[in-house]
């Protein structure tokens, strides 16, 4: 047992007393019903979306209430609740604002709520019976699946890990981290249903991949994780998904990658929005992002040109293992791979990070440039 | 009577049939953007504007000209491949998996996707399913070109 009630209340006689006296008497202390807190009256804005976040953002419980350091809640009270003494220290490791805070965060959660779908029954599995895949194409689509059924259950360990450790004033973050556990869960569920649903099962493991992937979790802080996990990971993933939809050969397919790539895009809304937020509010983390983007950059180039998912997708890009099929697949995946490292510098620029599209600052970008170099060499566009 | 295509008439058209099938677009979720759909036919476009919200598209106006900064995207392209798509979509009920919007525009080739900020390029995907089920209902009207 990690934690311990300070008193026990069996054996308190006090506290048991009180107990039955209430039970005999009837006579009730309500001392509750005096809280201090804020009396509002929420407005429904628009009764087509309901009653959302922003309309309860009001006064004490309103997002502009919270300090950039909260000091006074590290209980689990909600915020805007009246904390008496005796509440845990809950010992909460995120309590600065501008650790984890993003504009239109409660919007992300309110529409990842809405955009809930199932992977059970939003697919149409059933237009699978009788779909033989060439074995090439067949087993490139399992490796896929595989690979992305490993990126996903990490992406749901990883936020959730920090879930408890976020103080409770930060209700929206916590809802929205807490919706995108189920969104990781959801993608590892359909990765590995399509993965054996190809008739050829679960491929291979990547421990490329699998290091990137430690990397997500076990970053230093909030801020770490997220421009690690929802800007440079799921950034790069969510081309991916617009890639792998590309290339789908069945329109089930299709619909996943379209379902997923949806719940991916609003991850990296927040970690855009976040990190233009710790960059604004947070000058002095700059120096420090920089250095966890080095690493991540370095490990996410690693991931992404992995044997076992840039081979998959030349296979499958090139539609077979022939020469010609080798050498059409190489040109579409090498300007997959350019477009994937191009929209990464694109959302650090607009998040107010320019400079690492420069070879001085990332190692990265000198990656970007000599891949451009050899594209053009080889005729191939991105 | 067939809806000419591009015009206000053919999206107004998908906006009543959106209306009245909401259970399926409430199940798709909140849809708020705006973005611009451009028609090019012998070098002239004709470019529109859609702004959704909530589960509805609220208003499509035809504009002269695109103003990329108060769009979140732009799908630009020949009048023939929108044409492919459209029929596409009319003869399968929905989009076939060489016609759906993504695989058109992922590179360019087809129908070209563009912004200004590239939040803005991320809505189109947060948005996905719900814009390309809003083309599908295409497969309802009757369209002339």
């Amino acid at each position: 047992m990690g934690y311990l009630a300070t008193t026990n209340f069996f054996e308190d006689r006090e506290f048991v007393d009180k107990w039955l006296y209430t039970i005999r008497t009837g006579e009730l202390d309500l001392s509750w019903m005096k809280a201090g807190t804020e009396k509002v009256r929420p407005h429904v804005e628009n009764p087509r979306r309901g009653l959302i976040y922003r309309d309860i953002n009001l006064g004490s419980y309103g997002v502009e209430a919270i300090p950039e350091k909260v000091r006074l809640n590290r209980s689990f009270a909600p915020r805007g609740a009246e904390i008496p003494e005796g509440v845990p220290d809950a010992q909460p490791w995120v309590s600065r604002k501008s650790e984890l805070w993003a504009h239109n965060t409660d919007g992300y959660y309110e529409e990842a709520v809405t955009r809930q779908w199932n992977a059970t029954t939003d697919i149409p599995w059933d237009r699978l019976e009788g779909v033989e895949l060439p074995e090439a194409a067949g087993k490139a689509l399992s490796q896929l699946m595989t690979f992305l059924t490993e990126v996903e259950m990490i992406a749901t360990d990883t936020p959730a890990t920090w879930l408890p450790r976020l103080n409770p004033d930060f209700i929206e973050v916590k809802a929205f981290i807490a919706a995108q556990v189920m969104d990781e869960a959801r993608h590892t569920e359909v990765f590995r249903k399509r993965a054996l649903t190809t008739g050829f099962g679960l491929m291979k493991a990547s421990p490329m991949n699998e290091m990137a992937l430690k990397h997500l979790r076990d970053a230093d802080s909030f801020s770490e994780m997220s421009v690690a996990l929802h800007l440079v990971a799921e950034g790069n993933v969510l081309t991916l998904f617009r890639f792998s939809e590309y290339l789908s050969p069945t329109d089930v397919d299709k619909k996943i990658f379209r379902l997923v790539m949806q719940d991916e895009a609003r991850h990296v809304g927040y970690g855009m929005q976040h990190f233009k937020w710790v960059l604004e509010h947070f000058p002095q983390k700059r120096e420090i992002l920089h250095g966890h983007l080095d690493e991540a950059e370095n490990i996410s180039f690693a991931g992404g040109a992995a044997t076992e998912l840039t081979e998959s997708f030349i296979v499958l890009a090139g539609g077979g293992l022939k020469r010609e099929n080798i050498e059409k697949g190489v040109r579409i995946t090498t300007a997959f791979q350019l477009k994937q490292m191009q929209e990464h510098f694109e959302r650090l620029e607009k998040c107010g990070m320019p400079e690492r599209s420069s070879v001085d600052r990332s190692k990265l970008w000198a990656m970007f440039e000599m891949g451009k170099a050899a594209a053009a060499e080889a005729g191939i566009r991105f | 009577m067939a809806i000419r295509f591009p015009s206000t008439d053919y999206f107004n058209s998908l906006k009543k049939l959106m209306e009245a099938d909401q259970a399926r677009f409430r199940r798709l979720g909140f849809i708020d953007t705006t973005f611009g759909v451009s028609v090019t036919h012998n070098e002239t476009s004709r470019d529109f504007v859609l702004t959704f919200e909530v589960f509805e598209l609220k208003e499509v106006r035809e504009v002269e000209k695109i103003d990329i900064a108060q769009v979140d995207f732009v799908i630009a392209g020949d009048a023939a491949v929108w044409r492919d798509m459209l029929e596409n979509i009319r003869r399968n009920g929905e989009a076939d998996a060489q016609h759906d919007l993504n695989t058109l525009a992922h590179f360019g080739e087809a129908l070209k996707v563009s912004y200004a900020e590239p939040e803005g390029h991320d809505k189109l995907y947060r948005f996905m399913e719900s814009i390309q089920e809003f083309f599908d209902l295409t497969s309802q009207i009757e369209v002339g070109f």
